[in-house]
């Protein structure tokens, strides 16, 4: 469960930033923003997918580097989350 | 006449040389350490035989380091080319090559570096990579990779070139802003008055230094002494307002899309910003009820509307904040030393209430676009600039934005030349032809859309054409809206009408 999650995200970042199904073109823990893949409107947007499509709130503190800055961080955070809901 | 930045800076570091000028990350350059490092970068420059009146150009994000190569530059009797650190390869090489740059200094741990060294090289252009220390070493990293820092700046004169910024034009054609020691001088003091900057403000800055806006916002912090705090991601707002209530900022300065962003998902009440004194705003018309909000929610911050462009150096008009209610929508009075018109085609100034082209004059106009007399006798024109900017004036003189005369689209706050995009799409074998155009976007006012056009029994797809341009444009050029149709909407004449394309 946790990998299709993976998957998941790693496709919605690869189709809507890198715009290919690639995924050598992102690996797990690479920086979204120290490469340059998102800028501050493209993390709002991510957060959204979050939301929107992984059913996850994210509060404003959560908002943070360590949360959101690589697929795995995401990932993580998206599990954790539902874990303690 | 105004203070030059080099003598303006001095005299920061004379009357306070421990005082922090520029913190970023974990590391804290004083005055005195500016000053000194940016002597090291004048030092080096002369080292290696470089002229007065050269282009230097810098690749690298905000930092204290890029602060001191600027000052360094413009110590050597040089000039500043600021690559816009967004940019891909292609298009850096190509203003590379336009701006004559002898020297390029550039972070070595920027995504482009690599492949534009080797570019460079082709161009004989010397590379000097440094490494952008963001801890308590990044001084004396700084130190060993440029040595020395005996002080022996080069007296610059008001009408020398100081800057080249390269701003919307099409990639075969590059379009250099070029800026003198004079224009950054007037701008800079004209916005220190009307913000009322001290030594004891505190600034915090999400803008790129490499557009007007925001080295607009460098200069004057420095010149009036105060600190300047480097926030180099917007992407987590709420960090940077963490960091401007810990850090007790009393400025802050964002485009609509910033407002739009930090009023988004934050709650700013969370946050004790009481020692916010001023916010400001350019780079476009923010809606209303932003503007609204904003105000609801900082009460005490004073918000200035601003309005210019990169022609100007950076600002032409300001709407003091008193003025906010009685006249909200606009972008206010001139600031010092600068006239506003509002013109007709034949070039007669209109009478209030009337739209029309809207024209400057005044000391920090530029001097011209580098290398294209061509393009620049299109905008200076009998003294003026003329801004492509429509607008009217009301019967207090008060100015208002009604659209622009020049087709140009702004993402953000960032100008976006529907044709360059065009040319990039064009490139691919299978497209027969390529328009782009404006839609609106809730979030940064405009967003870019094409409508292609494929070759007969070619199919293209949409993925395919956004990571081509993403391979060959900056991030915030890549089409947000990809359409393909049998054909495009033109007039009589053959023109495209882009207006039917949205």
């Amino acid at each position: 469960m946790a990998d299709d999650l993976r998957e998941q995200i790693r496709a919605f970042i690869l189709e809507n930033y890198l715009f290919t199904s690639d995924p050598d073109a992102l690996g797990l823990d690479d920086s979204l923003l120290g490469r340059g893949i998102v800028d501050s409107t493209g993390m709002l947007e991510i957060i959204f997918f979050i939301e929107e499509q992984l059913g996850v709130k994210v509060k404003d503190e959560e908002m943070i580097p360590d949360n959101l800055d690589s697929v795995n961080k995401i990932t993580n955070f998206v599990l954790s989350k539902r874990q303690a809901a | 006449m105004s203070t030059l930045l080099l003598e303006a800076l001095r005299n920061s570091a004379a009357r306070n040389p421990g005082a922090p000028a520029i913190v970023w990350r974990n590391t804290k350059w004083s005055y005195a350490d500016l000053v000194s490092a940016a002597a090291r970068v004048s030092n080096v420059l002369a080292a290696r035989g470089v002229q007065s009146g050269a282009r230097i150009a810098l690749l690298m994000r905000n930092s204290p380091q890029y602060v001191a190569c600027y000052y360094g530059v413009l110590g050597a009797g040089c000039a500043v080319v600021a690559l816009n650190s967004h940019e891909r390869e292609n298009v850096l090489a190509r203003q590379l090559e336009h701006s004559g740059a002898e020297l390029l200094i550039a972070d070595r741990d920027h995504v482009e570096f690599e492949p534009l060294r080797r570019l460079a090289a082709e161009q004989g252009v010397a590379v000097m990579p440094i490494s952008l220390g963001d801890d308590e070493h990044s001084q004396s990293l700084f130190a060993q990779e440029f040595g020395a820092s005996e002080l022996s700046w080069a007296p610059a004169a008001p009408q020398d070139l100081a800057m080249i910024i390269y701003t919307s034009g099409t990639t075969g054609r590059p379009k250099g802003v070029m800026i003198s020691h004079g224009n950054l001088a007037a701008n800079t003091a004209a916005i220190i008055e009307y913000l009322g900057l001290h030594c004891g403000d505190r600034g915090l800055c999400v803008l790129p230094f490499h557009f007007s806006y925001g080295n607009s916002m460098l200069h004057t912090h420095l010149a009036a002494g105060a600190t300047l705090f480097i926030e180099d991601n917007f992407a987590f707002p709420q960090v940077v307002l963490r960091r401007m209530q810990d850090e007790a900022v009393t400025g802050f300065s964002g485009v609509p899309s910033t407002f739009a962003l930090l009023l988004g998902r934050c709650r700013l009440q969370d946050y004790d910003l009481s020692s916010l004194r001023y916010i400001t705003q350019a780079g476009g018309a923010m809606p209303r009820p932003l503007i609204q909000r904003l105000r609801t929610e900082l009460p005490s911050a004073r918000l200035f509307v601003m309005y210019g462009q990169t022609e100007a150096t950076a600002r032409l008009t300001y709407l003091d904040p008193a003025d906010l209610d009685r006249k909200l929508g606009s972008v206010g009075k001139p600031v010092a030393g600068v006239e506003i018109q509002v013109c007709d085609a034949s070039g007669r100034e209109l009478p209030p209430g009337e739209i029309g082209e809207i024209r400057a004059r005044g000391p920090n106009i530029m001097l011209g676009y580098w290398r294209d007399p061509q393009a620049t006798q299109q905008v200076l024109r009998d003294g003026w600039l003329y801004t492509g900017d429509l607008g009217h004036k009301d019967n207090e003189g008060f100015l208002y934005i009604d659209g622009r005369a020049v087709e140009m689209i702004k993402v953000g706050a960032f100008r976006v030349s529907p044709q360059e995009v065009e040319e990039v799409i064009a490139a691919l074998p299978d497209v027969e032809e390529v328009a782009v155009t404006a839609i609106p976007d809730e979030l940064l006012g405009q967003a870019i859309k094409a409508v292609i056009v494929p070759r007969a029994g070619k199919k293209l797809n949409v993925l395919q054409i956004k990571a081509h341009c993403r391979e060959h444009l900056a991030a915030y050029k890549v089409p947000k809206v990809v359409e393909f149709a049998s054909s495009l909407p033109r007039t009589s004449s053959g023109k495209i009408q882009r207006f039917k394309l949205a």
